[in-house]
């Protein structure tokens, strides 16, 4: 017994400090932008909601999250048809240099993205298209699709592929059987994946960086120049509706799917 | 297309010569058989025999490599599988989950295009077959293991398909439930007619809801014939030892007359009828004695034994008691100590013997079938 008492105390303690050290960067930020002073710091001087009502009425700071916004919806929205075929056909048929592509899905963990960055730069640059928002959310597609992919591949290859063979015995023709039984049954996977593609979108700062100038800078750019300014207090309450973005995007997707798909797919 | 009206019996499926090699294997070996319409046919085999393969290309999910298979009197080797009117229940159902079970049953109908005001009154009527009417609503996960294969059933059969496959979907079930599921199949097959070829590995079911059982082995069809049939004259040894348990006593062929003949086992004579009349022992060569558990009588002394045609000296190696019977393990001194598998269903008095026992056995040589080895 006393042994089994002590396992789960030390187990404890290492759970405890885990979920501290992870979420004492938004209770910081939380806390600073609960502030009543005209500073930043944690914890706050007394209690205000102030810093909040400066960022709505920050013009600047509005644009710039709205301008975040098109960027992810642009990425989502290219992501999800190139996803979604990318994702079943990996999943489901003997595609040629499977493994060189399973590699490539590793890529956007090893490869710098400053190095990807400064490659869509120049594509981009070349193409003359720089200086808009659109190319952005491409970038962010482009660099982000191996996490689509992977959402639509799981949620494939747990499908029972006699599935398929139903539906084609129920009188279902290639089409059919593609829109009314393999399209719904991996739409777990297309919902998570394009949650996942608009947070990471939104998010998106290093890439943002290189593609965007002065006039069309987005939520983690403006962020990132104020600081370099001064650093003041609506800058918190700011990160603190991105943090609520990405809770959202989580309810939703419980709601809709269920977390255990992402549970599952560790 | 080939024409098959003229014979007496309707022939809903023909299957001839076909052939199917994967990367150099062949899954089934140049496979014929006939069915015809309405008949419940089983084919049985252990796995890799090359019996799922077989009813996959019925079903027309791969194409086989060599043969033709007719059904209707339609050659359908060019027909993809969605515009062939068969209906299958998957060995793990694939009902689609997303669906209630209602939509699962409406799918082939809609697929297939029927009148859509005539469709929620054809699926009611199916769900009604298979006992599930009110359950439509439900979604598949919330029905339970028999209730899900009840909706598999009736998505197979609501559009009135000329065939029925059936690809092991109880193998899955506890042993209640599937011999329940065993006599509902069996009970909606006649109530239909419909043709219906079932595949199994366990010799049960094929003997309790067939009419006819096919046993395949490496990819070859080892018999087809009716269940009591296949059951009491196997064709050959393969059948004999898969179906039911089987003892085999191997020895030298002394004689062979018309369908009789005579083993040599160490220094017994067993006479038995010949097994398999197109490859029959011959003097001199090696073959088995073929015998059935159940056909071999036990006793404690050889003296209530008499009027059978062999009775050997035995000890009991050992006794397992399934309750409606007891299996004993029977050493005989005089067949170099080989042991048999012996039944006894009605122990006198309710009597066990023990293991170290001394008993008595004792069979009919028209119940022994020699093969040839």
């Amino acid at each position: 017994m006393i042994t089994s008492t002590s396992k789960s105390v030390i187990l404890w303690g290492f759970v405890s400090i885990a979920l501290i050290v992870l979420s004492a960067p938004t209770i910081v930020v939380l806390g600073s932008s609960l502030t009543a002073g005209n500073m930043i710091t944690f914890p706050p001087e007394g209690l205000s909601l102030k810093w909040y009502a400066a960022i709505l009425r920050a013009t600047d700071l509005r644009d710039a999250f709205l301008r975040s916004v098109f960027v992810s919806a642009v990425c989502t929205i290219v992501a999800i048809p190139a996803g979604t075929f990318a994702g079943i056909a990996l999943a489901k048929y003997a595609v040629r240099f499977e493994k060189a592509i399973q590699v490539y899905l590793l890529l956007p963990f090893t490869i710098p993205l400053i190095g990807s960055g400064i490659g869509l730069m120049l594509i981009f640059g070349n193409a003359g298209v720089l200086g808009q928002l659109w190319p952005v959310g491409i970038a962010c597609c482009v660099i982000n699709l191996p996490f689509m992919i992977w959402a639509v591949t799981a949620s494939a290859a747990s499908l029972d592929p006699d599935l398929e063979l139903a539906a084609a015995n129920c009188g279902a023709g290639p089409l059919q059987t593609f829109l009314y039984v393999t399209l719904p049954a991996v739409t777990p996977g297309i919902i998570s994946g394009s949650l996942l593609m608009f947070i990471l979108a939104l998010n998106e700062f290093l890439v943002s960086l290189l593609l965007v100038d002065a006039r069309i800078v987005t939520l983690p750019v403006q962020i990132y120049n104020s600081i370099r300014s001064i650093i003041t207090p609506d800058l918190a309450a700011i990160s603190v509706v991105f943090i609520a973005c990405a809770v959202a995007a989580i309810f939703l997707l419980d709601r809709l799917v269920g977390l255990d798909i992402f549970l599952k797919s560790k | 297309m080939q024409d098959v009206t003229g014979s007496a019996s309707p022939i809903a499926v023909s299957v001839r010569d076909v052939g199917m090699v994967y990367d150099g294997f062949h899954a089934v070996k140049s496979a014929s058989f006939d069915l015809p319409a309405g008949k419940f046919l089983t084919i049985l085999g252990p796995s890799g025999s090359g019996k799922t393969t077989l009813l996959r290309l019925i079903a027309g999910f791969q194409a086989p490599t060599s043969g033709e298979i007719v059904i209707n009197g339609k050659a359908v080797s060019a027909v993809p599988a969605h515009q062939r009117s068969i209906g299958m229940v998957f060995q793990k159902l694939a009902l689609f989950p997303h669906m209630t079970a209602a939509e699962n049953v409406a799918f082939p109908l809609k697929m297939r295009r029927q009148d859509a005001r005539t469709i929620p009154e054809r699926v009611e009527r199916y769900l009604d077959l298979v006992k599930l009417g009110g359950y439509g609503g439900r979604r598949i996960h919330e029905l339970s293991g028999g209730q899900q294969q009840r909706v598999a059933i009736a998505r197979a059969l609501v559009f009135e398909p000329d065939l029925l496959l059936l690809d092991e979907p109880l193998a899955a079930l506890d042993r209640k439930l599937r011999e329940e599921m065993q006599l509902e199949f069996r009970r909606i097959q006649r109530e239909l007619g419909v043709t219906t070829i079932n595949v199994t590995h366990d010799q049960r079911e094929a003997l309790v809801v067939s009419d006819e059982i096919i046993v395949m082995d490496a990819g070859e069809i080892q018999q087809k014939a009716q269940p009591t049939r296949t059951y009491r004259n196997p064709q050959n040894a393969f059948v004999a030892n898969f179906i039911g348990v089987t003892n085999f006593i191997s020895g030298a062929v002394r004689s062979v007359a018309g369908s009789n003949a005579v083993l040599a086992h160490s220094a017994v004579e067993i006479p038995g009828i010949v097994g398999d009349e197109r490859n029959p022992p011959r003097a001199g060569g090696q073959a088995s004695g073929a015998i059935r558990a159940e056909q071999i009588r036990i006793a404690a002394n050889a003296r209530s034994l008499s009027g059978l045609d062999i009775v050997l000296e035995g000890s009991i190696r050992d006794a397992i008691f399934e309750g409606e019977r007891i299996v004993y393990e029977v050493c005989v001194p005089a067949l170099a100590g080989e042991a048999l598998r012996v039944f006894d269903h009605d122990p006198v008095d309710h009597v066990q013997f023990e293991p170290g026992a001394a008993v008595s056995i004792g069979w009919n040589s028209r119940d022994v079938l020699v093969f040839n080895n």
